[in-house]
């Protein structure tokens, strides 16, 4: 399908979505319970919109400077946001922070969180710091330079590091460790570990993916993207892993026995003329949502050549897409502060 | 979206860079900077955007050491374009012993810098007592010279002008496209020192040559400026297979690259830029009618031979 052929189609979020102007740069989205969706935005707030849309969203003014990451928190009516000031703030849909921890002059970009050990991560710059539910700080683990991305094992036990030269891995418990390391030349800029456990997957800075076994250390380059890949979301049960960087979704599959050592990704929703900046993978299907750099988006699903129009291009480059947990609502917000979401209950994704 | 300007500030420790920084940060000119500045830095800066950078120089992942960038820096920029319409413009400092090389080379590899900023200038203040001593015992403060498109020859007050008039002529073996300024406590007109770009491509086409004073000993590594022209149109083809060869096997020693070119059967003027091996070649504005359509090709680097370099420019000719 090129670009033209969409042109002209109505996008599901004409059809059935709600939209909000918030005049700053949306950094992220997640849902939180009921549907209601927070924002991390350019500007330093954290704006929640509620589900039908019937009042007007309500703003909290959470970083001094910009909000640079964002995840729900422990507290599932908690969104836990990183900023330009050095801070990482918890905050509830009342609009009532609480500063985690503060190391002025840093950075707090990544941030991840597990459920299953109830830890939080963030990296300060080049220190990743461990929270317990307490918000008590429960470990430190330093790195020679800046920690890009982050991420827990399935069960929270141990946390990725990527960084310059590869990647450090650390146990969460342990208090005197020093950490595995993982090398490969370049900068790697982003980290995802698989839902299995069995994988951990780096964005870097040369338009290429970088892959680990855990069980034995092997490597598994991904290359031949256009440009730096810059989201990557695991279907469900970890089958494949769809990341952005080209303009179609790359999905490289994970389910057999070497992941994708030696296989061609699954390349879908072809022939857009612009790239994909997020990907977000459908909870329960095995269907991915894109957004484009022109601000376009689509819903692709696996082994179907046909995408789903979801928004037409326009408002600028998608930077932040969400699925609810259910699956049921989408949300997508762009550079310029466009935010729609979509209801999906009648929308019916076909099972695999 | 809008490109931002980038200006990035070099010189040595004590030569008056953080002055010329609160100087642009606190005139009236109605613009607002983001300042970027390294962790070492000199005095406080009054400025409400200020990040701190920790100068963290990265290889790229092709094998050569001459292919560095500033990996702080690609992420502070991505950053900082999240807060829209803030500012409008970027200032970067970098320590006084550090290399311009991996700064300027940022905005040639990271495609989202590429697309959000522009360089505008490399601007290195230097002690005009003192530049001649640092360039026997620094090699920085040689690629510092060198990269700059602006020249802040500061602390001139109480220099006898012969003495001021060699320090210059040094200066210009080694840049001889840069603009030289005069100063006091780096006091500039503003606007002769930001948004300069495309005055920096008319400082190409007014390179003289023969205005070069001949060096009076040769360095071991001496940083030297040479320029190529012809008033005959160039073959395009010819011409980016062999910059392209060039730069992949000389790109060490060639610090900078820049030219405006014309190329036969275009109307408009070819751009080139490089830093090392990073190269950027832009069609531009056309060329005016009543404009002479004269090629021009400079050099700034080592071990360069201006001869064979000749000899394949004008191979090129179509
Ligand atoms: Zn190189
Ligand atoms: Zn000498």
């Amino acid at each position: 399908m090129s670009l033209s052929a969409v042109q002209g189609r109505t996008s599901l979020f004409e059809r059935i979505g709600t939209s909000q102007k918030l005049d700053a740069y949306v950094v992220g989205a997640v849902f939180l319970k009921e549907g209601l969706l927070a924002a991390a935005l350019g500007d330093g707030q954290v704006a929640f919109i509620n589900s039908e849309n019937i009042s007007p969203p309500s703003f909290v003014s959470v970083h001094d400077g910009t909000c640079l990451s964002l995840a729900v928190d422990l507290e599932e009516q908690c969104v836990l946001t990183g900023g330009d000031d050095g801070r990482l703030v918890s905050t509830d849909t009342e609009g009532k922070t609480a500063a985690i921890a503060t190391i002025a002059g840093r950075w707090v970009e990544p941030i991840v969180v597990s459920r299953a050990s109830g830890l939080r991560a963030a990296a300060f710059g080049k220190t990743v710091c461990l929270f317990a539910q307490d918000g008590k700080a429960v470990g430190q683990f330093d790195h020679s330079n800046t920690v890009g991305g982050l991420a827990f094992d399935p069960k929270g036990r141990r946390v990725a590091a990527a960084h310059y030269g590869g990647i450090s891995l650390w146990w969460a418990k342990a208090s005197t460790q020093e950490p595995k390391r993982l090398n490969w030349s370049g900068s790697h800029l982003d980290l995802t570990w698989s839902p299995d456990g069995k994988y951990i997957v780096t964005a870097m800075q040369e338009n290429a993916l970088h892959g680990w076994r855990v069980s034995d250390d092997v490597d598994m380059q991904m290359s031949g993207y256009p440009t730096k890949v810059k989201s990557m979301s695991w279907l469900p049960k970890g089958r494949y892993l769809a990341t952005g960087g080209a303009d179609s979704v790359i999905c490289w599959p994970f389910h057999g026995k070497s992941g994708p050592m030696g296989k061609a990704p699954v390349d879908i929703g072809w022939g857009f003329e612009s790239v994909v900046t997020v990907v977000a993978a459908h909870p329960r299907h095995d269907v991915v949502a894109a957004g484009y750099k022109d601000g376009a988006a689509i819903l692709v699903q696996i082994d179907r050549p046909h995408p789903v129009l979801v928004k037409q291009p326009g408002e600028g480059a998608v930077t932040a897409l969400a699925w609810s947990a259910d699956g049921q609502h989408l949300a997508l917000g762009t550079e310029s502060g466009f935010v729609c979401r979509i209801s999906l209950s009648d929308w019916r994704a076909p099972d695999n | 979206m809008t490109q931002i300007p980038v200006t990035v500030l070099t010189g040595y420790l004590g030569a008056g860079k953080t002055t010329l920084l609160n100087r642009i940060l606190t005139e009236e000119h109605g613009k607002k900077y983001a300042v970027v500045v390294n962790e070492f830095g000199e005095v406080g800066i009054d400025n409400d955007l200020v990040v701190n950078a920790d100068e963290e120089v990265f290889e790229m992942n092709n094998g050569c050491i001459c292919c560095t960038v500033r990996g702080d820096l690609i992420r502070i920029l991505g950053g900082l374009m999240k807060r829209q319409d803030k500012f409008d413009g970027i200032l970067i400092e970098t320590t006084g012993l550090a290399d311009p090389a991996p700064v300027a080379q940022t905005f040639f590899v990271d495609d989202d810098v590429r697309q959000r900023t522009w360089l505008d200038s490399i601007i290195t203040v230097v002690d005009a007592h003192h530049v001649v001593q640092r360039l026997e015992d620094s090699h920085e403060a040689l690629e510092q010279i060198a990269f700059a498109d602006i020249i802040l020859l500061n602390k001139t007050d109480l220099m006898p002008a012969d003495e001021l008039a060699q320090v210059e002529s040094r200066i210009r073996s080694i840049n001889a496209t840069a603009v030289i300024q005069h100063t006091q406590r780096c006091e500039v007109e503003l606007d002769k020192v930001l948004g300069r770009r495309a005055f920096d491509l008319d400082r190409i086409l007014a390179f003289e040559p023969d205005f070069l004073s001949e060096d009076d000993h040769e360095h071991d590594d001496a940083v030297k400026s040479i320029s190529l022209r012809t008033e005959r149109p160039l073959d395009g083809v010819s011409l980016t297979g062999w910059l392209q060869h060039l730069l992949a096997e000389q790109g060490q020693d060639l610090l900078r690259t820049k030219g405006i070119l014309s190329i036969a059967g275009q109307d408009k003027q070819y751009v080139i830029q490089a830093v090392h091996m990073m190269m950027e070649v832009n069609y531009t504005k056309p060329w005016s009618p009543d404009e002479k359509r004269e090629s021009r090709l400079v050099f700034i680097g080592r071990n360069i031979d201006e001869s064979v370099l000749r000899q394949q420019f004008d191979a090129c000719i179509a």
